[in-house]
């Protein structure tokens, strides 16, 4: 019964919004309430919730793995309702907002914001490979309308290259979907056709030529909407332009989505193409992903696209820790995605308010933040502490289970330069940082921008981060979710 | 079946040689169109309503609206050097004839039978023609019929391999395609506001 109400309430409310029948004071608490609504839903659909039990409806299936994934999406999906006022009101503000030449854009911001969430919700909840095609190329599609939001040249030029590099990238991923069908039907006969479950089950049966050439394709194909490198082409340039709001949505919620698909792939085809030929792709590629982000940080200007780039990093970071294929990487993966939302989540909010604070992107231009918005810094200091991994916060917990499990895995020459690479993107990132923060102002400021509600809201998800991957194995339900969760994550290797 | 191949690989082919963007989208339509007769012929194996339904759904999207949309849009497009231009084409033809050739090799590798062989070699040429005149055609409109003729092919390969995918699935992939398209018309038109071209190779400002 949740299900309906999650998957129902967003939709519901983005027509209401799109209409802008409502005034703007009652837009905003109805977004609220419908954001406190649905996370409500998913906090009681995972009370009573046995991991040995999915949820079957028609066409959606709620297991461990997704519910997990309901509750990072759904924890975002607060924190948006929950700044988007402060945000928006800054972004229309007659002084310095960017916005501030159009009006009555915020309905339409709403409504397609909630349709984002939405169709993200569908990705995790569907339960046959090709629906999952289906939504994800769905989610490309609704994005792509708030990167190109602000309707600026380079907005327009980063939304025309996100939508042609992950549709030509979500094609391929259909070619394999194709195939994957046609190995069941080879296999297995025409029941079910694609449905997640029954094809894990039967997943031995699969011919192993068909299911290697299905993984090449989907990985490539979902790999380019994940970012993972060299199909990364579009991440830092969506990221960077869209609207900071849709920057967090993007980073923390709309790439593990992409991920999440790619894994629940991976764990059909697993048994017939065997362990060691996937658990390379996935490591490699990782890898490679997080090195190519180190040199492009340490020459960045441009603020959101150093946040792009790190967000790269830790994609490539989790597609490595899930490569290991072993129990302890896989729950510290999936406690990374979460930690990896939240921080990043917040540290965009944060970059949006600077950028608004000083009137530009450009971090060598902003300097002595300390005196100018010592609130504003404090929390970006937090964020990026956060975001490297620093131990009081929730990121130290994930990446340091990540690294020590290539360790345990006899892959020490791999973490080793798992390490090496981390080390420059925490040079490259505090630098920037630092510069930010200290020195003598340069530039007129807005003065401080962040309220009071948006602190609150920002200090509850970098505390939520750090307690919950500090004790998740003490509080009742996430500890047992995590676990089974990454079960369902190894398939066939427990 | 094998009528609809010969003239499909025609149509592709005059399709690497148009630059004017109204002749395109035609040829865009005239393929969409084979398809959907595609779709009948594949489709009466496997019973009437299997049949009729795609097929009604390709001519509904691919031959009327995704076209019509496109038309439309090169109808507010005032400027002539948009609608005439003379790069030379004869590069993305021989691509599309030695992606032939590539489809061909990979069949032989497959082993599949004579007629299979045929329409798996035009849908291999399809979709790698697409992806080649996505990169190498600058402007907007004839790169949306690249990514259109790549998904056409890609349909095509699901058609003859599997007899057309699960139903709600297909219903899925269209809305995506019409959805996909809406979206890109938008980028385009506002493309055409703030930069006055709709030529991509204006947008170069975001690197590094």
């Amino acid at each position: 019964m949740e299900l309906y109400y999650i998957l129902a309430l967003p939709p519901i409310f983005a027509m209401v919004a799109a209409s802008n029948v409502l005034s703007l004071s009652v837009l905003h608490w109805a977004d609220r309430l419908t954001a406190c609504a649905v996370f409500g839903c998913i906090l009681s659909l995972g009370a009573h919730f046995v991991p040995a039990e999915p949820l079957r409806l028609n066409y959606f299936m709620v297991d461990a793995f997704s519910l997990w994934m309901l509750f990072i999406i759904g924890l975002l999906y607060m924190a948006f309702a929950w700044t988007s006022k402060a945000y928006l009101e800054r972004d229309t503000n007659i002084r310095y907002g960017y916005l501030r030449r159009f009006t009555h854009l915020e309905g339409r911001f709403y409504a397609l914001s909630h349709l984002f969430v939405w169709t993200m919700m569908l990705v995790v909840t569907v339960d046959s490979l090709g629906l999952m095609w289906v939504t994800i190329e769905a989610t490309t599609l609704v994005s792509a309308l708030l990167v190109a939001f602000k309707f600026t040249r380079t907005s327009l030029e980063a939304a025309w290259k996100y939508v042609m590099v992950c549709t030509v990238g979500i094609c391929l991923a259909l070619l394999g979907t194709i195939i994957v069908y046609y190995g069941q039907l080879q296999a297995l006969g025409d029941t079910a056709p694609l449905n997640w479950e029954f094809l894990s089950e039967h997943a031995v049966m699969l011919d192993p030529d068909v299911a290697k050439m299905a993984f090449c394709f989907l990985f490539v194909g979902y790999g380019t909407k994940i970012g993972l490198a060299p199909m990364h082409a579009w991440l830092p340039d969506a990221h960077s332009e869209a609207p900071a709001l849709t920057s967090g949505l993007l980073s923390g919620a709309l790439c593990i989505c992409a991920l999440y698909v790619l894994l629940r792939a991976t764990a059909v085809l697993m048994p017939a193409v065997g362990i060691d030929f996937i658990s390379n792709m996935y490591i490699y590629f990782g890898l490679f992903t997080i090195a190519l982000a180190v040199p492009f940080v340490v020459v960045q200007r441009d603020v959101k696209r150093m946040l792009a780039y790190s967000s790269m990093e830790n994609f490539g970071l989790l597609a490595a820790g899930f490569g290991l294929f072993m129990p302890l990487a896989a729950e510290a993966s999936l406690l990374h995605m979460f930690n990896h939302a939240l921080v990043k989540y917040m540290l965009f909010y944060t970059a949006g308010t600077i950028m608004e604070t000083y009137a530009t992107k450009n971090m060598m231009r902003i300097h002595g933040m300390m005196q100018q918005a010592p609130r504003t810094a404090m929390f970006w200091l937090l964020g990026i502490v956060g975001i490297l991994g620093m131990p009081p916060m929730g990121v130290f917990f994930s990446k340091f289970f990540i690294i020590a499990s290539f360790f345990e895995n006899n892959h020490p020459y791999l973490g080793i330069m798992a390490l090496l690479f981390l080390a420059g993107m925490l040079f490259g990132i505090l630098y920037h940082a630092m510069r930010m923060l200290g020195g003598r102002p340069s530039r007129k400021s807005a003065g401080e921008l962040l309220g009071r509600l948006d602190m609150t809201v920002l200090i509850i998800m970098l505390a939520g981060s750090g307690l919950i991957s500090a004790f998740a194995y003490e509080i009742p339900y996430v500890g047992t979710i995590l676990t089974a969760a990454a079960q369902i994550v190894l398939g066939g290797v427990h | 079946m094998e009528y609809i191949v010969v003239l499909l690989l025609f149509v592709v082919v005059m399709q690497t040689r148009v630059m004017e963007l109204r002749r395109s989208v035609v040829c865009l339509m005239i393929q969409s169109g084979l398809i959907a007769s595609a779709c009948i012929v594949v489709g009466l194996n496997h019973g009437l309503w299997h049949a009729l339904v795609p097929c009604l759904l390709t001519i509904g999207v691919k031959v009327i609206f995704i076209p019509g949309t496109m038309l439309r849009l090169i109808d507010k497009i005032t400027d002539d050097r948009e609608i005439f231009s003379n790069i030379n084409v004869n590069y993305a033809t021989l691509a599309a004839a030695a992606f032939l050739v590539l489809g061909y090799i990979l069949a032989g590798r497959f082993m599949l039978a004579p007629i299979a062989r045929d329409i798996f070699a035009a849908t291999i040429m399809m979709i790698m023609t697409g992806l080649a005149l996505m990169v190498m055609r600058r402007r907007a409109i004839l790169q949306m019929c690249g990514l259109i003729t790549l998904e056409n092919g890609i349909y095509l390969l699901g058609l003859i391999i599997t007899q057309g995918l699960p139903l709600v699935v297909e219903l899925g992939v269209f809305l995506d395609v019409l959805i996909a398209v809406v979206v890109l018309v938008i980028l385009t038109n506002r493309m055409s506001l703030s930069f006055m071209t709709t030529d991509t190779t204006v947008m170069k400002k975001l690197k590094g």
